[in-house]
């Protein structure tokens, strides 16, 4: 695969320089420029998607923002009745969105997490292929099935539990009641909602557990670190970074979830933090415009639209700040330059550092040596 | 590379045996007609028509639009009926005020701001309100060891606004004498989503107990009682799995959940639904007011029904539409389907094949006549 890569730089490469008499030899066939072609057009296409969607969002939505809430008839009934203007409307919304996606984070990350663990370095080879099958396929059942599984599995299951957790913590306000006897609570939600960012937070954890290099954690290891130390030591620094970034891509899963919300849920338009009761559910965005477009007359269709918008931010946020968390301590290449710039100047008496670090350091001069050869 | 290039060969491959296979089932659903519903009007040939009518609307006629098009199309296999539920009520007008449908199906008839918007998009003569579906609003509860429930207005507006919150409190107990009611607490059940169930049954509430029912009708869920959830079949699946549960539902989607009956005002007569008992209800309580020539819209005042042969909480739905089409051909399309509905045929078959119940004759004759001068 080395191959194509060289081919890629060859445009930039120095002139005159080897590689660049191999790649005009192979320059001439139209099949390159057509695949050329096409990949940069879906790489465009994507941007102006993207632009559309959120010229969409702002057109449609700037007529309800615009709108006067409190005198405009068109607002006066339905979803939007009651409302003084689009901030006091879409803020519990916002707050709903993001209360119900931190509590299934809170809930399934360290599941998640977990799974993945045991997947890279507990799990018998042919069990964790097997259960990285079985967790992919989540992501597989859609979100309507989630949804009735809530409706005639969770929330049974999950009334006992909520009385309990009444009774003995109901001093708490996220536990106070008076307590759902349907079940249709944000916490019967929110753990749905978690088994649904399960697959993303898992696969991406377990694809970045099973980079940390070898030397790493066989260096843990020969320093007589139990598993866990080793795991402690030498996969979760490394992986940190990844970890986050598939955190917050599994909490993007969860702010955009509509059906199994709007499914589960007895929605109310106000901010709260109780957790147990029907009447107190904080309403999500997606859930909310699910629920009411149709009944909506077109201005009350563009105010749902505008809470699209915020939503449309939040996520374009929460994406965002993943992005830049992986691109600032990112790949596995930088943070191992990093960790040699970081060393002390090698001394080959303090058994340590040589032990940690040697073979990595060892192996760093090798590919220095081997550079300067070539150039 | 060479695995690169078969998986291309295979995606061609597979990419045109769905092709050929979506051509072929697409042909299939053409060639083969709907089995004939067990119907003949002898009185219209429709077989003479073809063409398509595209249509949508309130959810609440999906199941009897359903019955109503294959009967048609029974009669007249040219024509094909596209009916998108998916709408809503509010959605549907919405669509045939911009001109993309034929006609709307919609639970409350046209606003006369609506009334006035239609002659922008119809011309001069502007649309009409048939109403074509009735039915009734069914109070379905779930308390173990009661069987039959008797309720009259002012406890169920008692209920629905939190004001009697368990099941043998003395107004309960005093409607049904000899039952033994538990002290179980009362979970309300109400819809989450915007809908015309609602509408109607806040009507009936406000319209009966204004004292007691403080909020104006209309589709969404006024106050902060009780436990909401998506659509008639959430409601009456949520009622169904709890104990001491109460709801209201269109009585299409019931199933087997049990119904309480209903008193009529104060005369101490408990009435169950039935599909004669609506017919009979709209006929005491409905009266027509026109918007505008030939206009069929209809104003209930449930306060009317005043005898033990009527349902008293009826849910009436209206299809609306131009009286005069851009291409008269669709327009005679149009109109002789919804004749079809109107017919003592159609309506029959509502009531066998949607629980939905025939209109009063009266009502019929006005819609036929309407339906006669659409052009």
């Amino acid at each position: 695969m080395d191959v194509p890569a060289d081919r890629a730089d060859s445009g930039s490469a120095d002139p005159g320089s080897p590689r660049r008499r191999t790649a005009a030899k192979v320059r001439a066939r139209p099949a390159d420029r057509i695949f050329r072609f096409l990949s940069t057009g879906s790489a465009g296409l994507i941007m102006v998607i993207l632009a559309g969607v959120a010229l969409f969002l702002i057109i449609k939505a700037a007529p309800a923002i615009a709108a006067n809430w409190s005198t405009n008839p068109d607002l006066a009934g339905g979803t939007t009745h009651g409302f003084t203007s689009f901030w006091s409307y879409v803020g519990p919304l916002i707050w709903g969105t993001l209360w119900s996606s931190l509590i299934a984070l809170v809930l399934g990350a360290p599941v998640a997490i977990g799974i993945a663990l045991f997947i890279s370095h507990y799990a018998p080879r042919r069990l964790a292929g097997a259960l990285g099958y079985l967790v992919d396929l989540l992501a597989a059942v859609p979100s309507v099935v989630f949804g009735l599984w809530g409706i005639f599995v969770i929330r049974p299951f999950i009334i006992p539990f909520q009385d309990w957790l009444n009774q003995y913590l109901g001093w708490i306000p996220l536990f106070s009641g008076p307590v759902s006897r349907t079940g249709s609570t944000i916490l019967a939600g929110a753990i749905v909602l978690a088994v649904m960012i399960l697959p993303i937070i898992t696969s991406i954890s377990r694809e970045i557990f099973l980079q940390t290099p070898r030397l790493h954690e066989e260096a843990a290891l020969a320093l007589g670190s139990t598993k866990w130390e080793m795991v402690r030591l030498a996969v979760f620094p490394y992986a940190r970074s990844g970890i986050v970034s598939a955190t917050l891509l599994g909490l993007g899963r969860a702010l955009g979830e509509t059906m199994a919300i709007a499914l589960i849920i007895s929605p109310s338009l106000i901010f709260s933090v109780h957790l147990i009761t029907d009447t107190k559910n904080s309403q999500t965005i997606a859930a909310n415009a699910a629920l009411n477009f149709p009944e909506s007359n077109p201005l009350q269709r563009d105010a749902l639209i505008a809470t699209g918008l915020a939503l449309f931010i939040i996520s374009f946020g929460v994406n965002f700040i993943a992005r830049w968390v992986v691109a600032r301590t990112g790949s596995s290449g930088r943070r191992k330059e990093k960790v040699v710039r970081s060393l002390p100047p090698s001394d080959p008496t303090a058994p340590a550092a040589d032990a940690a670090d040697g073979p990595v350091l060892a192996r760093r001069g090798r590919e220095q040596a081997a550079e300067e050869a070539e150039g | 590379m060479k695995f690169n290039k078969a998986a291309a060969m295979s995606a061609i491959a597979l990419a045109s045996v769905l092709a050929l296979t979506a051509c072929s089932g697409d042909g299939g659903a053409k060639s083969s007609g709907t089995p004939a519903a067990s119907t003949s009007d002898a009185a219209v040939d429709y077989s003479s028509l073809s063409g398509t009518i595209t249509a949508g609307g309130s959810s609440a006629q999906a199941n009897v639009q359903q019955a109503w098009t294959t009967a048609f199309q029974a009669q007249a296999s040219n024509v094909k009926i596209n009916y998108d539920k998916s709408q809503g009520s509010g959605g549907g007008v919405t669509n045939w005020l911009n001109g993309s449908y034929d006609f709307a199906g919609t639970d409350a008839a046209l606003s006369a701001d609506q009334f006035s918007q239609a002659k922008q998009t119809c011309g001069p003569d502007g649309g009409v309100d048939i109403p074509v579906y009735l039915s009734g609003v069914s109070i379905v509860y779930k308390l173990d060891g009661v069987k039959k429930l008797n309720l009259d207005a002012k406890t169920i507006a008692s209920i629905f606004s939190g004001k009697i919150t368990s099941w043998n409190d003395p107004a309960i107990a005093a409607l049904n004498k000899g039952a033994t009611l538990p002290s179980t607490p009362i979970s309300v059940v109400h819809r989450s989503d915007g809908s015309g169930t609602t509408a109607n049954f806040t009507t009936y509430l406000h319209q009966q107990q204004p004292s007691i029912w403080t909020w104006d009708a209309g589709t969404t869920w006024p106050n902060n009682v009780g436990s909401g959830q998506q659509g008639g079949s959430g409601v009456v699946n949520t009622v169904e799995a709890g104990n001491g549960t109460i709801g209201y539902a269109d009585q299409s989607s019931i199933g087997d959940a049990t119904a309480a009956s209903v008193e009529v005002g104060d005369t101490g007569k408990f009435v169950d639904y039935s599909e004669a008992a609506a017919t009979e209800s709209l006929t005491q309580s409905g009266t027509i007011a026109p918007q505008g020539a030939g206009d069929l819209t209809v104003t209930i005042d449930t306060t009317k029904i005043n005898n033990a042969k009527a349902y008293p909480i009826p849910l009436l739905s209206y299809d609306v539409l131009c009286k005069t089409f851009k291409d008269s051909a669709q327009g005679k399309l149009t109109a002789a389907y919804l004749g079809f509905i109107v017919s003592k045929t159609g309506q029959q078959i509502g009531a066998k094949n949607a629980g939905a119940a025939p209109l009063p004759e009266s009502f019929l004759s006005k819609a036929a006549k309407t339906l006669a001068s659409v052009k």
